[in-house]
């Protein structure tokens, strides 16, 4: 229950990521401090440097205690290996700590690597952004942000879950909002304040419910009555009672979870927010948004039902037909799925604006992720963990793209993109890259994932899902080729080449080949994913 | 000794005929967009050397010895790719792919010299061209299903960029409407390929064929993989892509994509869905026959009256692989044979076809409507004979490669369905009318345009490429057997499974 020193070791990274937060503010302090031009230049850069090189190195620490690093003995001699295409040993510095408060399992590995990798790209988009009022706190935002993520995606109970949500969401708020000056910006904050407390305040709900349920049953003597394995003997003790009243409890926390959730991740019909805020934030703080915060919004999710709800009279089926019945949260979440990609990809057909579609593209991906999610089995859990890490991969170039253009180019419409294929070869392969791998096609690693996925929730018995969800491939592909028209077929207004600079390049460059390579070996995420899921407690 | 026992071993021939184009788009990539000569050499050469090795295996392929597991399958690789997933890396070679690959070498050969000409992008143009080709290889010599889906997207993709960016006649237009077509029938093959995963346990085509599947599964299932193929084949009502594709594309494009692109259709469904579903396919098959007389007539019929010379060779496209697909639908061995044999002869010949009409004639005349063209034949007399040399093929004129084809489909479709062949019989006067009737329009009679007397002469690469094909066209037309005996022995497998499991 209490802090142990040994505990802290396991924190490394958390506390890494906290001290260059204090750091970055600090150290703008320090620096010359003024609201001159030269000044703020100079505050922006050491701001970013200190962040990057603080994540860089929270994402090695990551590595070596996920144990992707190792000792490989030679004869006599001693080698330490890099392993990152090899599983997660199970030894090494897992645990719960904190009372179980603070799960360190491969899960919160992978979800660490992506939030700290998904931060640092970001940071690196935003180098050729205007230096603004007091740049150091736009970075130390961000990475309270990132330590909230791993939060959420570490959380093993209710309380800590519940804090995780909060110190992810209030600095993406500030962050939507950055530009203060520009009523766009604004409105993406005020939007994404107003929804945000909305849902943490659904999500509260449910988990008081879910409190409630727990002391009723009196299970406090040994555990904590918040921790996610209580919740679970307690609803499980619930359903075992079909006419007491604490069913109808139970069904409703859980409920309330997914509803609050639903609204973080932007699920129809809980999505309002998200082209709106997506459009109007930052396009650096757009890639960050729509990729780090969703994955640990679905991280947190996976793990909340997966450890508390698991048990099948809870879960039911999404199949249809006889001798298995409709039911249980997998055929809500299969309901969901399906009206969030029917949704998402036909809002995404009419826009004009790139950076708009693809925030429909990103609702209509949750949806398709969210296949992976109407069981529980392996290739499940699976699929649903290696689509969220390629999703992420590929959203991270997509939106990426446009933050460069919209560097250059001052805009995101459609119009701005336009010739982009005469104006910049290599900038334009990376973004018909990123967009072909959202669409689905071999052999990038957005195809593997949607294929995955679907041949899961086909296993799990949602047949019907997955011909939906395939129909709905073919709309999607509709709106990711105008991407293609757009930045090939339309002329240019002017042949003048587009800069990229040497850091957005080179992170762009290196997420297009990951998305080759999770496309063409998706083998070697699949031990590490496998791994996770095992210790989560998947079957 | 066979040829194939005198080939150094250990050589991944089959690989290497789809690396090398593959290397050489990469190489091109990296070619700095002035040294268009050197991207279009660098294009040749590789399209050359694949052609060869190509070349090579098929002379090299001992039709008489048995193969992997069983299977008359030779030159396979196996590497494992997603062991969990039963997905591998599995290429192998039969005599139904090994006159298909042959074919695909053939045309991007002869593709990569129509080509020449292009000046706008050409770095992206022969990139695009090449990785189409990978796409198309790779299908043919894929025996693993998840693989074979791979390649198979990778070959229609490339089509979209083509088509939009080089093409004429509402490019972007026919570029959507084709890509968006091909990708509904690539989605019902998913859903048909996630059911045989899920109930065979893996995506090996060979060991698929070695399990049969229950009867109502293969009945279920059969549609979604057979349509999603014959989408790709132009099977009507899902054809309207093809001719409206074929008249945008530029000219080496229009001549993969009816050459080899519209075989993929036929040759997936032919092993996908007849090889490993027999029961689904004589569930099915029957009414499919008579829709695909609907291809055969009605496409003919169209193609009379069209006035784009394009168009004429596109919807004859419809009507040929209607012929196919009927032959597939008629399930004998004869008609199989006729198939695959039809599949190359009609490659080859709509090849030479677009290479006249394509290059020849419109990137001259600058107009394909068959009104304003005519008397060609005193301004490019070559054009006029490799025309007619690919027109007499179509008609099924002995001593071409179409004769032996239709023959022997018709042969295999009047064992079959004796009603159904009679119908489709039709469509030989018809074709030779409307062949005739454009070749008439466009190329005798006196000439329209007095413009059309100072057009530039043909270039050697255009009566290279136009040479070659037609040689083809006429050797395979005297010597069928080179390729009809592969192919006997591809078929002979499917056609025994389709007899032995019948009437379960």
């Amino acid at each position: 229950m209490n802090f142990q020193i040994a505990d802290f070791t396991r924190l490394i990274p958390e506390f890494l990521i906290l001290a260059i937060a204090a750091l970055v503010l600090l150290g703008d302090v320090l620096t010359r401090w003024s609201k001159g031009k030269e000044s703020l230049a100079e505050r922006t850069g050491e701001a970013i440097a200190m962040t990057l090189m603080g994540l860089g190195l929270a994402f090695v620490m990551v590595l070596i205690q996920g144990g992707f690093f190792s000792w490989v003995q030679i004869g006599d001699w001693k080698f330490y290996n890099f392993s990152i295409f090899q599983n997660l040993r199970t030894s090494g510095l897992d645990g719960s700590i904190l009372g179980g408060a603070f799960v360190v399992d491969p899960l919160t590995h992978i979800g660490r690597l992506i939030f700290i990798g998904a931060a640092f790209v970001t940071v690196v988009l935003t180098g050729k952004a205007k230096p603004s009022n007091n740049p150091a706190e736009f970075y130390a935002l961000i990475l309270f942000a990132t330590l909230g993520m791993i939060f959420m995606t570490a959380g093993g109970e209710l309380i800590m879950i519940y804090l995780g949500v909060e110190l992810t969401s209030i600095p993406l708020y500030v962050l939507a909002g950055y530009f203060r000056r520009d009523p766009v910006s604004t409105e993406a904050g005020a939007k994404y304040y107003i929804f945000g407390a909305l849902s943490s305040a659904i999500l509260l709900f449910g988990m008081s419910l879910l409190l409630g349920l727990t002391l009723m049953n009196g299970q406090t003597m040994n555990a904590t009555p918040t921790s996610l394995s209580s919740v679970k003997t307690a609803v499980e003790l619930a359903f075992a009672n079909p006419e007491g009243p604490s069913q109808g409890v139970a069904i409703l926390g859980l409920l309330f979870i997914l509803a609050g959730m639903a609204y973080k991740v932007a699920i129809v019909p809980f999505h309002a927010w998200s082209p709106d805020v997506y459009q109007g934030a930052p396009t650096s703080m757009t890639a960050f948004i729509s990729t780090a915060s969703k994955t640990a919004g679905f991280f947190l999710l996976y793990r909340v039902l997966v450890t508390s709800f698991d048990a099948p009279s809870i879960m039911g089926t999404a199949a249809i037909g006889v001798p298995t019945s409709f039911g249980g949260w997998t055929s809500l979440v299969a309901i969901l799925a399906s009206v969030t990609m029917l949704v998402g990809n036909l809002a995404a057909l009419p826009q004009t604006n790139a950076k708009r579609m693809l925030a429909y593209s990103s609702i209509a991906q949750a949806g398709f992720l969210m296949l992976g999610l109407v069981g529980t089995q392996r290739d499940s859990s699976v699929s649903f963990l290696m689509y969220l890490v390629a999703y992420t991969v590929t959203n991270l170039v997509a939106f990426g793209i446009l933050a460069v253009v919209e560097d250059n180019v001052g805009g995101t419409d459609f119009s701005n993109l336009n010739g982009l294929g005469r104006r910049s070869p290599g900038l334009t392969l990376l973004l018909t890259v990123a967009v072909l791998s959202l669409a689905g096609i071999p052999p990038l690693s957005g195809f593997f994932v949607k294929f995955y996925v679907f041949i899961a929730a086909w296993q799990e018995g949602a047949k019907w899902l997955v011909i939906f969800a395939v129909s709905n491939t073919v709309i999607s592909l509709y709106y990711y080729l105008r991407f293609l028209k757009a930045v090939y077929f339309a002329p240019a207004e002017t042949e003048e080449p587009i800069k990229v600079g040497f850091g957005p390049g080179i992170v762009m460059t290196a997420l297009t080949l990951l998305i080759f390579g999770l496309g063409i070996v998706p083998t070697w995420l699949y031990g590490v994913l496998e791994q996770a899921t095992i210790r989560i407690g998947a079957r | 000794m066979h040829l194939i026992e005198s080939l150094p071993a250990g050589i991944p021939y089959l690989s290497l005929i789809w690396l090398v184009p593959l290397l050489g788009a990469l190489v091109i990539m990296f070619l700095p967009k002035e040294q268009k000569q050197a991207m279009r050499i660098i294009s040749a050469v590789v399209a050359t050397i694949s052609f060869g090795l190509g070349l090579l295996v098929f002379f090299a392929y001992d039709p008489n010895a048995a193969g992997y597991m069983g299977t008359k399958m030779q030159f396979v690789e196996k590497l494992d790719w997603v062991p969990q997933l039963g997905m591998s890396y599995l290429v192998g070679a039969d005599g139904i792919s090994l006159p298909l690959i042959v074919l695909n070498g053939l045309v991007i050969f002869t593709g990569t010299f129509i080509s020449w000409n292009i000046e706008d992008r050409v770095k992206e143009y022969f990139v695009l061209l090449l990785l189409l080709v990978v796409g198309v290889y790779g299908v043919f010599m894929a025996l693993d299903l998840f693989l074979m889906f791979v390649f198979y997207e990778l070959a229609v993709l490339p089509m979209y960029l083509l088509i939009g960016i080089w093409g004429s006649t509402r490019k972007e237009y026919g570029a959507m409407k084709l890509t968006i077509y091909l990708m509904v029938g690539s989605a019902a093959l998913m859903i048909g390929m996630v059911a045989i995963y899920v109930v065979g346990g893996t995506f090996n085509m060979v060991e698929l064929s070695q399990r049969v599947f229950s009867l109502e599964f293969q009945k279920i299932f059969f549609l979604p993989v057979f349509v999603g193929f014959a989408v790709l084949a132009g099977m009507f009502p899902f054809h309207t892509w093809s001719p409206t594709g074929h008249v945008a594309a530029p000219t080496a494009v229009s001549m993969l994509h009816a050459g080899v692109l519209m075989k993929l259709g036929a040759y997936g469904a032919l092993r996908a869905a007849l090889w490993l579903m027999p029961n689904g396919a004589q569930f099915w098959l029957p009414g499919i026959a008579v829709m695909t007389l609907m291809n055969v007539v009605y496409g003919a019929s169209i193609a009379m009256v069209q006035k784009d010379f394009k168009y004429v060779i596109g919807y004859s496209s419809v009507s040929h692989m209607g012929l196919v697909m009927l032959a597939l639908a008629s399930m004998n061995e004869t008609a199989l044979n006729g198939a695959v044999m039809q599949m190359f002869a009609h490659g080859v010949m709509t090849a030479l076809f677009f290479a006249v009409v394509g290059r020849m004639v419109y990137e001259r005349t600058h107009t394909r409507q068959l009104p304003e063209l005519g008397g060609l034949m005193k301004v490019m007399p070559f054009a006029f004979v490799v025309f007619i040399i690919a027109s007499l093929s179509s008609m099924g004129m002995p001593g071409t490669a179409g004769f032996m084809a239709e023959f022997t489909i018709f042969t295999g479709v009047m064992n079959q369905y004796p009603l159904v062949a009679v119908v489709a019989a039709l469509s030989i006067p018809i074709t030779a009318a409307y062949v005739l009737r454009v070749g008439y329009m466009a190329f005798m009679g006196e000439v329209k345009d007095p413009h059309y007397h100072d057009l530039p002469p043909l270039t050697w690469q255009e009566k290279f490429s136009g040479t070659v094909l037609a040689i083809v066209v006429i050797g395979v037309g005297l010597f069928p057997s080179i390729i009809m005996d592969y192919i006997a022995t591809g078929v002979q497998p499917i056609a025994q499974r389709m007899i032995d499991l019948a009437g379960r």
